[in-house]
């Protein structure tokens, strides 16, 4: 398996093979060898490498955290990505959910309209900051569930698309 | 004992949890009280019974005096623990509460009016002989009158808010022509808070410590004194992290009768019942000035329990039904240290700004001397309506050098998912060599700069791309926009190898 990081803000690749890893960062650092995982309950996970013990807990958004302080992780794999939007573009029902706690400045779409992928459905605000919801896929819209300066949840479905 | 059968809780959130869990000890049946925001909360699901109040804003729940005494009468009970913030310190409150026959848990009335002004309060401080920070007790009226004061007392001086604290309503005004403007802030900002423009004047005490003496009265004239926290450590005027003993103390004992004196005098002159807390700046001299009084049970109580080995909420509970303080003034003795976390849904990277949500994933600390008083679980949303205080992390150890380390500990075991947290931050304060030597005032946070928070080793990245790598096919973090099916993650699993 080889992918690409981007930790802490910078690149990197991490090759695993079997119980070999090796980890390369953009300024030419690198580390490699044995490791052992082992999941410890839904989330949290226990990591060894060469005999050194690590505990990984999810953080928030973007982050793990590593004996309790956060990292900004991610990995990314070219081909894998291409797959999850193919898979997305395929049949079946999406529902659009509220990243965050907010209120919805503006619904952009209606019941019954076509919609590309990557267009925008639902503009919410949350501290502030206003985000653009957009359909995972092209589609049609089959029901709006929100309204705007409704207040929503996060993970409430806001417009499901077909 | 006299105690009640059943007890309304008139709060959420950790405190609630904290207090119904006393009552089920004393066999007391609970009544929690909730808004739209708090229904699935942890305190409803823990009490034995659960009203609804209104609305999540705490101005249609938390904050309606009707609701609440209505709430109570209907399911019988005979008494009501405000807990902190919300009406604790609400005279009205407690005026309303004996009005329907139902006992307050917390001092008369009369007394919350009393201490409940910081004029008045200061008032009864001077006549009851405690030093008071040099300052004026007259309201300030006009510009002239503030200038002739500040003029008196020498600049530095702080503008105060009457009704205020949490830092609200005031302003440290360094030279004169900074004294109309200064003045017109904090009044507007007061009125905005407390819906008074009452301030006044007080000279700054340089690199002050605020340390706070814990008292305790009965109904019956009895009153001691269960010692001090230093609460120093503070970020905007709110206290983050608090300890007991005070470091000060652990070299000189005799400071701790002195305060500890000058708070008994003042709650006596105040006709003081039930739990309450005496606040003091403490400057380099260690010459101590009475501030103002909390009528209520403080945050930062824990300390206390743990140091003294008594209970707060028990004594609040026994003092109310009219029990008498068996305990006198020797019998109170304190043990090892004691160091309490905040803990807060706010991101110490951005500017601590608050990190509502739902908490996908949650381990709370544990171990010898760990106490962890939370409010929240593992799925639980956290409400953008209120204080973004998730939980407090109490460590207890013989020594604070070894409460220092079992806290550290402690917070490497805290993981919090889905929202972001303080934990790391309170790593860097520990980490600090000048509060490890126990050298802090309450503007340690604000002048200091804190080692930074050490950057992840390259093995610890490495650690953290592993983990991603070999969870991809199944995500740390459950995406919750697109939850991805079993077949699309064996695809992408295979389409890995």
């Amino acid at each position: 398996m080889k992918l690409n990081t981007l930790i802490q803000g910078r690149q990197g690749r991490i090759w695993i093979d079997g119980a070999r890893f090796r980890y390369e960062r953009e300024d030419g650092q690198a580390t490699e060898g044995q490791f052992s995982i082992a999941r410890q309950e839904e989330g949290c996970q226990s990591i060894l490498i060469e005999g050194r013990s690590y505990r990984i807990a999810q953080g928030a958004g973007g982050e793990v955290l590593i004996d309790g302080c956060p990292v900004a992780a991610d990995v990314f794999d070219p081909r894998s990505m291409r797959s999850r939007k193919s898979g997305s573009s395929g049949s079946g029902r999406q529902e659009i959910a509220a990243p965050m706690p907010g209120r919805i400045v503006r619904v952009l779409v209606a019941p019954g309209d076509s919609v590309e992928a990557g267009q925008g459905l639902v503009v919410v605000e949350a501290m502030k900051m206003q985000n653009e919801m957009k359909s995972p896929k092209t589609g049609r819209v089959v029901e709006v569930r929100t309204r705007a300066d409704a207040a929503v949840v996060a993970g409430e479905a806001l417009v499901i698309v077909e | 004992m006299p105690y009640f059968k059943k007890v309304l809780v008139a709060n959420r959130g950790e405190i609630a949890v904290r207090l119904i869990r006393a009552l089920r000890e004393f066999g007391i049946r609970s009544v929690a009280v909730y808004s739209d925001a708090d229904r699935a909360s942890l305190a409803v699901s823990l009490a034995d019974e659960a009203a609804y109040l209104g609305p999540s804003p705490s101005s249609e729940s938390y904050l309606r005096i009707d609701k609440i005494i209505d709430t109570a009468k209907q399911h019988g009970a005979e008494a009501i623990h405000p807990g902190y913030g919300f009406v604790s310190e609400n005279a009205d409150f407690a005026d309303a509460c004996s009005g329907a026959g139902i006992v307050f848990i917390g001092p008369p009335a009369d007394a919350i009016r009393k201490m409940g002004s910081k004029t008045s309060a200061r008032k009864i401080a001077i006549a009851a002989g405690a030093p008071v920070v040099p300052g004026a007790e007259e309201r300030i009226s006009t510009v002239e009158q503030a200038r002739e004061i500040a003029g008196r007392l020498g600049y530095p001086v702080l503008i105060k808010a009457a009704a205020g604290g949490g830092g609200k309503g005031m302003r440290r005004v360094d030279r004169e022509e900074d004294l109309p403007g200064a003045l017109r802030d904090a009044a507007s900002e007061s009125l905005r808070a407390f819906r008074s423009d009452e301030v006044y004047l007080e000279k700054l005490v340089l690199e002050p410590r605020h340390i706070e003496i814990q008292v305790l009265g009965d109904n019956y004239g009895n009153l001691i004194h269960l010692g001090e926290r230093e609460c120093s450590i503070q970020r905007r005027h709110q206290k983050v992290l608090e300890e007991c003993p005070s470091p000060v103390m652990l070299e000189r004992p005799e400071l701790r009768v002195q305060m500890g004196e000058a708070a008994l005098r003042v709650a006596r002159a105040a006709g003081y019942t039930n739990a309450g807390t005496m606040e003091f700046l403490v400057d380099r001299d260690l010459n101590f000035y009475f501030l103002e009084m909390n009528t209520r049970l403080q945050v930062e109580h824990p300390v206390t329990e743990l140091a003294t080995g008594l209970d707060l909420v028990e004594w609040q509970l026994r003092i109310a039904a009219g029990e008498r303080l068996t305990l006198t003034q020797h019998d109170i003795s304190w043990r090892g240290s004691a160091i309490e976390c905040r803990i807060y849904a706010e991101d110490p990277q951005n500017q601590f700004l608050p990190s509502p949500g739902r908490i996908d994933y949650l381990h709370e600390p544990s171990g010898p001397g760990i106490r962890v008083d939370s409010g929240v679980y593992e799925g639980w949303n956290v409400p953008f309506e209120y204080d973004p205080l998730l939980a407090k992390l109490i460590a207890w150890a013989p020594s604070r050098e070894t409460a220092i380390h079992r806290l550290d500990g402690a917070l490497s075991e805290y993981a919090i998912g889905g929202i972001r947290t303080n934990t790391s931050f309170f790593r860097q304060i520990l980490a600090d060599p000048d509060f490890r030597a126990g050298r802090i005032s309450t503007d340690f946070l604000g002048r200091h700069t804190l080692l930074p928070a050490p950057e992840p080793a390259l093995e610890q990245e490495a650690v953290a791309a592993i983990a991603l790598a070999m969870n991809q096919a199944r995500p740390l973090s459950p995406n919750p926009v697109a939850p991805a099916s079993r077949w699309l993650d064996l695809g992408r699993e295979s389409l890995l190898r």
